[in-house]
């Protein structure tokens, strides 16, 4: 069965269909929220908050809306988008706190690091049994039939859980530029040919 | 001044595409989609969502977009995610449906059914201590000091599924019974809870208990249906639990043979 159907028999209450659910959905949940994170411990530790959320307000999914999927996907977005950001600000304040007398004392020791590597010191990305299938080829593909701009602009976004605004100071480009280059690498993304139903 | 000019613009763009709300670009559909709203506009954006059925169209179409790029994301969750999140979910209160109202009502307004998803999409607290509300619902016609009790009880049983070390085990009794556990051995603790527990036959009770090798049982309290319960100071040698029928007030040791035992080897408890 698919999501669609199994969603509402979980609003009922049909732990068994849950158990379907969860066969169905877990891998993209944890893949996305991962993506987003990096770290093991939290994504499984959103992964885990979003599936029982699932449970817990299934009721609420209104076919109306949209797909199942996405009712689902949206929701461990938001969730891994919440905490990558309030993992930033926190690190933010812990950076103004440590702050002048240890730029002042890197500063004497040697050249300052690049921007990018001191704002954000990113895990390196650990090799992953990959799930996604076709699904992953076709976006791959597509993705870098995107301009650069585009292509940053999305996955700035969307993978890595920044704010348009942060994204357009990232890439040095007025709000409404980032907001086109968005919306032009969605577009070329659904247009792009051979995507799955 | 270029800063105005750009406002400027969004707001010609806003009265050309006939929107009513001032402030509110249409343009932030997409960052919406993406997530890419501080909370604020992603706030004014879904009440402007309300009053805009074209924006509302166009979200649902991006969705179907930010839907692929989450799938190729995919990757096999850990293998102990699966129980753990099933133990959870016998332990954890749904929200009830809420009635729907005549469609034809829903289609000439528009909004409820909106303004529920949208509530749950932006409901910020976390699903575990989501648990605990749940488990509230049964407390909301009980006093006041019962419900201080009941509250505080599940914020102990999301303490307990939050820990890194949690684990999850199962195991089936007789007559269908079934006892679901999520443990922590750091903590000394586990949400325990009961399925197909029969209401004991008159006048008794389930009671649980942890047995170890070489000790006598200890009685962890009397069980109430599948309400789940919390055990406190477990012994790291602790070999299981187990249910058994006892005199309505309880006994000091199990008096008859368990109607369903769980070993607690599997979550990291007994030698």
């Amino acid at each position: 069965m698919e999501a669609d159907e199994l969603l509402p028999l979980v609003a009922r209450g049909d732990q068994k269909a849950f158990e379907d659910l969860y066969g169905l959905v877990s891998g993209p949940v944890y893949g996305l929220v991962r993506r987003v994170l990096r770290d093991r411990a939290q994504s499984e530790e959103v992964a885990q908050e979003v599936l029982l959320e699932l449970w817990r307000t299934a009721a609420r999914f209104d076919p109306a809306r949209g797909t199942a999927l996405a009712w689902i996907l949206t929701l461990a977005h938001r969730r891994a988008v919440d905490r990558v950001r309030g993992a930033r600000a926190a690190g933010e304040r812990e950076r103004h706190a440590v702050g002048e007398r240890e730029r002042r004392a890197a500063e004497r020791a040697g050249p300052p690091a690049s921007d990018q590597a001191a704002e954000e010191p990113e895990e390196p990305e650990e090799p992953e049994e990959a799930e996604g299938g076709p699904e992953r080829e076709w976006v791959r593909r597509c993705l870098e039939r995107l301009t650069d701009l585009q292509h940053q602009a999305v996955t700035l976004a969307y993978y890595d859980g920044y704010t348009y605004r942060e994204v357009a100071r990232r890439l040095s480009l007025p709000l409404g530029t980032v907001k086109t280059r968005m919306r032009d690498g969605l577009t070329r993304l659904r247009d792009c040919p051979g995507a799955a139903a | 001044m270029r800063h105005t000019g750009i406002r400027l613009f969004d707001r010609v763009r806003e009265y050309a595409g006939g929107l009513r709300i001032g402030r509110t670009p249409h343009s932030l559909a997409v960052p919406y989609a993406l997530d890419a709203l501080d909370p604020d506009e992603t706030r004014r954006f879904e009440r402007h969502l309300e009053t805009c059925p074209r924006c509302t169209d166009e979200v649902r179409a991006l969705a179907a977009d930010t839907v692929r790029l989450a799938r190729a994301a995919s990757v096999p969750a850990p293998p102990d995610l699966r129980e753990r999140i099933l133990t959870a979910v016998r332990a954890t209160e749904q929200e009830a449906p809420e009635p729907v109202p005549d469609a034809g009502a829903r289609n000439a307004r528009g909004t409820p059914a909106r303004a529920r998803v949208l509530v749950a999409l932006t409901a910020s607290a976390a699903a575990l201590a989501l648990v605990a509300a749940g488990f509230l619902a049964f407390a909301l016609v009980r006093t006041d000091d019962r419900l201080d009790e009941e509250r505080a009880m599940a914020r102990e049983i999301a303490h307990v599924l939050a820990a890194p070390d949690a684990r999850a085990a199962d195991a089936r009794g007789v007559r269908g019974c079934g006892l679901g556990v999520v443990a922590s051995r750091s903590l000394r603790q586990a949400v325990v809870t009961a399925t197909g527990l029969e209401g004991p036959p008159g006048g008794r009770a389930h009671q649980l208990w942890e047995l170890r090798a070489g000790a006598a049982p200890r009685s962890l309290g009397l069980l109430d249906g599948e309400t789940p319960v919390v055990a406190d100071d477990l012994g790291a040698r602790a070999g299981s639990l187990a249910v058994t029928v006892e005199p309505a007030r309880g006994s000091g040791r199990p008096t008859t043979a368990p109607v369903v035992q769980l070993t607690l080897e599997s979550v990291g408890f007994g030698e």
